[in-house]
């Protein structure tokens, strides 16, 4: 999509939200009216006051309102070893099957006189075959004897979007962007519709059956609020995941952005990403 | 007013009214507070425990590991990317050592097509010939120490200091029997490294421990100038033991240290290529025994039997000693 009709959609959106508010505005001054004799007004005044109530939140130690998180992806760097779905799955409690993940590894090939890429991930049988079990990830050496003529490996994982598609059309409030700009699920008000998974472009949800609610990458936000990595920059043995708040000048994603050209995935869908790309080619996404 | 409008009025108030109070009602404390969510969760969200603690975690405990670990090539690979995520330990057990070492490290070292060229990687058939990595490289300090791998000396000095040797060594330092070591073109530093260990004791011959006491670490150092100088040859061997084309599928286990072909790759390293077979099965039995003391050698010889051993010797003893310009350049 072009960039004018992204600002123009951008701007059908912020219209259409405007309506939407004065709607809402008439509609609540009508039900103060009709209601106040049952005290809501006491409620709603209760509500909108609590917002000053709190000092530092989500934890004492942690005020959201500080930071921006973002993310970063040396594609250069990464070496294909999996041990950051490793990490993840451990940090995260995902089930151990090779088929749900929160992050995952791709690989992209191009043979001598393809046009395209052959992709695979650590949940392609022939990798399942190589590790020798679902639990355990591995990239399978099959194109040793091949002629390669271009090769690399792309990390993934949730975008954390700006205008994030799967919050938009959460029926129940269950997901959300955090202040700090990390999108997270509320998982019991999460009633397992599905609409989120099959509205992220990115394919970076799935859904628990399990538990019955929808899970994804929320960059170990247990973690970064207690001022630790999450866990698969942690584990990344070559630094190809990098990780840091934009309000800080100096901190490692700052550096990363401002000392690198970067790309984000799939910028014509206006979800302005948070997670930046270095050294992919045109065909992921 | 018709009545029927005034009651579809009052309908729509109260079910108005109704659904206002169910919403009321129905609405948890913090939704809406910072949008339409349900702030508490967030802190529910924020309060799970950390798994993986980092190694500073690790480190309050094995601090003499972690500071090892920190100071090498794999301090960018933290505790629990091996070991596993800490949560739970020390409480409820030990975490484990990684048993199958090949398979654990080719996940970062085999080579691969996307893999960076300067992540260090290995044709795993070739490295090892399947054996356990860590029989030769400490995970904690991968790199194999080259120890002093410059020795000068005046290689003059070291050849009148040399007669003393001749008897055995040879004039040229080509041995005249099948037990006594060629040192002709063998690596310098191996020589003083050897030369010293006599000298201090540590490696013990019944000849060579009284010679070896009395020199000076400055003869040392020209003894192992002079004969790293001299122009090696292969003596074809009197001895008819072992089987060459055995003991070269065995020698890919050496291969890493000691060279394709027994020209060693590091200067810290003995050569072996065109080396008496007499010595070399000597030398590999007394490894095995722990007559000769060298971590490394031990664990790589445990497994041999006097048949390997004398296949190797065959083998090492058969190649051409004479450094191949390929053979030197690789790295």
């Amino acid at each position: 999509m072009k960039r004018e009709a992204i600002s123009s959609l951008l701007a059908r959106r912020a219209f259409l939200r405007k309506i939407g508010r004065a709607a809402t505005c008439a509609g609540a001054i009508a039900a103060t009216g009709a209601a106040g004799a049952l005290g809501v007004t006491k409620k709603v005044a209760a509500k909108s006051e609590s917002t000053s109530r709190r000092g530092s939140f989500p934890t004492k130690d942690y005020d959201w309102t500080k930071r921006q998180w973002a993310f970063g992806v040396d594609a250069n760097k990464c070496i294909g070893c999996l041990r950051c779905v490793e990490a993840c799955k451990r940090e995260n409690d995902v089930p151990g099957d090779a088929h749900h993940f929160n992050t995952w590894v791709e690989r992209y090939v191009y043979l001598e006189g393809d046009k395209r890429a052959r992709v695979d991930s650590h949940h392609d049988p022939v990798n399942i075959a190589a590790s020798g079990s679902e639990r355990e990830y591995r990239f399978a050496n099959r194109y040793q004897d091949a002629k390669v003529e271009k090769a690399f490996f792309v990390p993934k994982l949730c975008n954390q979007c700006t205008h994030p598609p799967c919050v938009q059309v959460c029926p129940t409030g269950a997901t959300y962007k955090a202040v700090d700009g990390v999108v997270l699920i509320d998982q019991k008000y999460c009633i397992g519709c599905q609409y989120c998974v099959q509205a992220c472009p990115y394919g970076a949800r799935w859904f628990n059956a399990r538990k019955g609610v929808s899970q994804k990458c929320y960059w170990c936000y247990h973690r970064i609020t207690k001022g630790l990595q999450p866990a698969c920059v942690e584990a990344c043995p070559v630094g190809a995941r990098i990780f840091g708040d934009r309000n800080d000048p100096q901190s490692p994603i700052s550096l990363f952005i401002r000392n690198n050209r970067v790309q984000v995935l799939r910028p014509e869908t206006g979800n302005a990403p948070n997670v930046f790309y270095v050294g992919i080619d045109k065909e992921v996404s | 007013m018709p009545k029927h409008i005034v009651r579809l009025i009052i309908l729509l108030v109260a079910s108005a009214a109704i659904a206002l109070i169910a919403k009321w009602f129905f609405t948890v404390e913090s939704f809406y507070e910072y949008g339409h969510y349900r702030a508490d969760s967030v802190p529910e969200i924020a309060a799970q425990e950390a798994v993986y603690k980092t190694a500073r975690y690790c480190q309050s405990c094995h601090s003499e590991r972690h500071a090892q670990w920190s100071a090498n090539n794999h301090k960018s690979v933290t505790c629990e990317t091996c070991h596993g995520a800490a949560q739970g330990h020390p409480e409820k057990g030990k975490l484990p050592i990684p048993a199958d070492t090949v398979k654990l490290c080719t996940l970062c070292h085999e080579a691969m097509p996307g893999r960076p060229g300067t992540q260090p990687q290995i044709q795993v058939a070739q490295h090892s010939g399947g054996q356990q990595c860590k029989v030769c490289h400490n995970p904690h300090a991968p790199k194999i120490a080259a120890a002093a791998v410059r020795v000068t000396g005046d290689a003059a000095a070291g050849r009148q200091r040399a007669a003393a040797c001749a008897s055995c060594h040879g004039a040229e330092g080509i041995s005249p029997n099948d037990t006594w070591p060629n040192l002709a073109g063998q690596s310098a530093a191996y020589l003083a490294r050897i030369l010293a260990a006599y000298k201090s004791g540590d490696q013990k011959d019944v000849v060579m421990t009284p010679l070896a006491q009395p020199l000076s670490d400055g003869d040392i150092r020209n003894l192992a100038a002079y004969y790293a100088s001299l122009t090696c040859r292969t003596v074809p061997s009197t001895t008819r033991i072992g089987d060459a084309a055995t003991g070269k599928a065995l020698a890919k286990n050496c291969a890493s240290c000691h060279g394709d072909t027994g020209i060693a790759s590091n200067p810290a390293w003995p050569h072996l290529a065109g080396q008496k077979v007499g010595y070399l099965v000597n030398v590999l039995k007394a490894f095995r025994g722990g007559l000769r003391k060298d971590p490394m050698m031990a664990a790589v010889v445990r497994g041999l039997s006097d048949a390997d051993i004398e296949n190797l010797a065959a083998y090492y003893a058969a190649q051409s000693c004479q450094p191949v310009t390929e053979a030197r350049k690789t790295p």
